[in-house]
């Protein structure tokens, strides 16, 4: 009776990469103001095979088709859900269409589990995870999965985020801190606003934060994943402190690239370096919102309460043409406007994010 | 209720050189017969380039039912497509002329390229093929600048005749380079052969068009020499030597200027570079340039006026200075549109280079004119003592000529239905 392609317990077949390419979203999460959480199954229930820190590869509609691997955020113990975690990248098409468009019930065709940058999570080690913005992705596959599975024997879980409201899963990698004694978790915020109470590290990792957090470092082994920069300044100061490099790991922030062919995040696009919130003002109702990095200024008409006419969401169509009263935007629009009318100073909202400060006629 | 049979038989038995019976110019049915037979199959002027000049514009007309749309592209080419949404068959552009980026029905969002091809319908699932929803196609073709369509599947072929013999004409008048300075539309309260018929003849002019026959004589269209008095005489002479004259002049400057009449083909047309009297520069009523800018590398403003004729709908006249084109599309069978367009080099400045009045004087007064008297003629159609009339074979052999194009037009358009039915 033993049919090797079922689970015992639930028989839900296994994803079969050669077979299963849709995936379908089944719940979408606001994890931070520019991050989202994407859930998705198969169209049948499947149980998907992977290791924790893995990447999928997406295949998105965007400027004819783009595809784009993003790392798996959910445990691996929880096999029949995939999730990832995305942010908004100024300029990225994947992510901005993902965010834009991306919601229950719409299908996309992926191919994958793939990607090296795993840990045992079973293995008796001592572990340090560095990661920085959305390369905690990685990190929190492998903890969500080892919490799943037993108790991490010994992990330390760094992460450098913009500022506090930043920090993506914080409430829980607390929560899972307090259930996990052997996971220790530190934070560094490279600023911090009045708004938020803050009272860990403030300021970019450096070596004698390092030692605070995890005092045995050189003990561990490290895994990192971030932006380039980040990884640079993380090696840098572990060879500056005389660690073994056999024992470090790292996976590029823009995780799987090399092995899609594609690069999502421009090196300019890092979130130490893209880290201005841009004020959006609109003119006719005089809303004001912030803006971060990557966010169009559509998403910033209806995170300040506005709902202007749009369909199409990539520029195509030309229904959200405003007219753009101050400052300067990036425009990737599908078609949907004319040279002379940009020149007229039109924009196409659903595809415009802001450079500077702005105001638009809305 | 006319049957088709009915009208073979008022086709057939139409006699040359007089009007035609009154159910031509009145019955609901012949003018659902022209839509489709006429306007439906043959190339008809409908825009000039001016009207898009840049890469987005673009312009509908309605001809009977049918909306078209016509685009100008990036690459700086003209499309047209039938106005018609292929989701629920809305209508995608709804005004005269606008600008737009993809043509987007502002129903439910589906958008094509400027190929007319659907590139986004959101909600249709995955088994939707876009391929076979792309805008439907218009045959278009601009000539030296003025647009030309044809709604048939197979296009007439000879328009290449009319763009090869015509071209030469127009081309130094140098239609791109002008813009738009006026256009009108009236609605004459005629059918629309009616409006073509009083075209075609200057017979009416002497009597009906006191600014018009300022720059442009009567006689430019013919006369009987019969019954010239002596002032009519020295006229004719004192016209006709100006003919040689300028043709003369303007032959050796590049400008082909002599008549050429195709008015029996498929897209029949005409041409002839008139002389103009007094100053001879142009239809104002001072007969001098309306517009200091002339147009393309012109110096010598004294060109006469180009007259060009399409069937079956549009007159034309190109000065030195400006061009003013009609274009004519009917409403119903007592109603027809006359649009009219004025144009000028596109650096003109109005009030500096030209002033709208003294630009469009003439012709204004001319349309209102010429309208009046179709709207006689139509009510004279409806009445019953109306039979048809004999022509004046030296004053009207172009009223001929048209009603003779339209008969058989609609015989050849019977005969292919007849075909197709054998066919089958």
């Amino acid at each position: 009776m033993a049919d090797e392609k079922l689970t015992e317990v639930t028989r839900v077949p296994l994803w079969d990469p050669e077979q299963d390419d849709v995936l379908v979203c089944r719940q979408v999460r606001q994890e931070t103001h520019d991050v989202k959480t994407f859930v998705f199954s198969g169209r049948e229930p499947r149980a998907f095979r992977f290791y924790p820190g893995q990447y999928m590869t997406f295949e998105l509609p965007v400027e004819g088709m783009v595809t784009r691997s993003y790392t798996i955020s959910a445990s691996a113990a929880r096999p029949y859900r995939i999730e990832i975690t995305v942010k908004r990248v100024p300029g990225g098409p994947g992510s901005n269409w993902l965010h834009d468009n991306m919601m229950p019930g719409k299908e996309v065709n992926v191919s994958g589990p793939g990607g090296e940058f795993t840990t045992d999570a079973t293995a008796e080690e001592k572990l340090l995870f560095l990661s920085a913005g959305s390369g905690i992705t990685p990190m929190m596959s492998m903890t969500r999965t080892a919490c799943d599975l037993s108790e991490p024997s010994d992990l330390h879980f760094i992460h450098a985020a913009r500022s506090p409201s930043d920090i993506i899963f914080r409430d829980e990698l607390a929560l899972l801190a307090a259930q996990n004694p052997s996971l220790k978790l530190a934070f560094t915020c490279e600023t911090t606003s009045a708004s938020h109470s803050w009272s860990g590290y403030t300021g970019r990792l450096n070596l004698q934060m390092l030692s605070l957090m995890s005092p045995d470092f050189l003990d561990r082994k490290i895994f990192c994943c971030g932006p380039a920069l980040f990884m640079e300044g993380v090696r840098n100061m572990l060879q500056q402190a005389g660690f073994n490099m056999e024992k470090y790991y790292e996976e590029s922030f823009d995780f799987g690239a090399e092995t899609a062919g594609t690069l999502e995040e421009p090196a300019s696009a890092a979130p130490e370096i893209s880290d201005q919130i841009f004020r959006v003002s609109f003119s006719k109702t005089g809303h004001v919102v912030e803006c971060g990095p990557g966010m169009t200024v559509l998403s910033a008409a209806r995170e300040a309460g506005l709902l202007p006419l749009s369909s199409c969401q990539r520029g195509i169509c030309g229904t959200c043409k405003s007219k753009l009263i101050s400052g300067e935007v990036d425009m990737q629009h599908g078609g949907g406007i004319r040279q002379r009318e940009i020149d007229q100073g039109k924009i196409l909202i659903c595809c415009s994010t802001p450079l500077s400060d702005i105001e638009v006629e809305i | 209720m006319r049957s088709p049979s009915d009208i073979q038989t008022l086709i057939n038995r139409r006699e040359k050189n007089k009007s035609l019976e009154a159910p031509f110019y009145n019955s609901p049915e012949i003018l659902d017969l022209d839509i489709k037979a006429i306007f439906g199959k043959h190339w008809i002027f409908v825009a000039v380039d001016p009207e898009l000049p840049e890469p987005g514009d673009c312009v509908t007309v309605e001809v009977g039912n049918a909306s078209i749309l016509i685009l100008r592209g990036d690459d700086m080419e003209v499309r047209a497509f039938h106005n018609v949404c292929r989701h629920r068959g809305a209508r995608l552009i709804d005004e005269r002329a606008t600008t737009i980026g993809n043509i987007v029905c502002r129903y439910h969002g589906w958008t094509y390229n400027e190929d007319g091809d659907l590139i986004l319908a959101e909600h249709m699932g995955s088994g939707f093929d876009k391929s076979c929803h792309g805008l439907k196609t218009v045959h278009v073709r601009s000539i030296a600048g003025l647009i030309f369509i044809c709604l048939a599947e197979n296009a007439p072929a000879d328009i290449d005749e009319l763009a090869r013999t015509m071209e030469p004409y127009i081309a130094p008048h140098d239609i791109a380079n002008c813009k738009v300075a006026h256009s009108s539309e009236l609605i004459e309260e005629g059918n629309w052969k009616l409006t073509m018929e009083n075209n075609r003849e200057c017979y009416h002019c002497e009597g009906n068009h006191p600014q018009l026959t300022v720059p442009l004589s009567e006689f430019g269209f013919g006369f009987s020499p019969d019954e010239l008095d002596e002032r009519r005489s020295s006229d004719v002479k004192k016209y006709l030597e100006s003919v040689e004259r300028d043709h003369q002049r303007w032959e050796a400057c590049g400008l082909p200027s002599a008549e050429e009449e195709h008015l029996a083909n498929v897209t029949g047309f005409r041409t002839m570079r008139l002389p103009l009297s007094w100053e001879g520069e142009s239809h104002t009523l001072d007969t001098k340039v309306a517009s200091k800018k002339l147009l393309g590398s012109f110096t010598d403003a004294k060109l006469g006026g180009l007259s060009f004729w399409t069937h079956p709908n549009s007159w034309h006249h190109f000065m030195s200075d400006h061009i003013v084109t009609f274009s004519v599309l009917p409403i119903s069978p007592n109603r027809t549109l006359v649009r009219t367009t004025w144009l000028v080099h596109k650096d003109a400045i109005e009030g500096e280079d030209y002033s709208l009045d003294n630009l469009t004087q003439v012709w204004t007064m001319t349309n209102l004119q010429d309208a009046m008297l179709v709207r006689l003629a139509q009510l004279g159609s409806e009445q019953p003592a109306y039979e048809p009339g004999p022509y004046s074979t030296f004053t009207e052999p172009h009223v001929e000529a048209f009603c003779d194009w339209y008969i058989k037009r609609l015989q050849d358009h019977f005969a292919a239905d007849q075909a197709a039915i054998a066919a089958q």
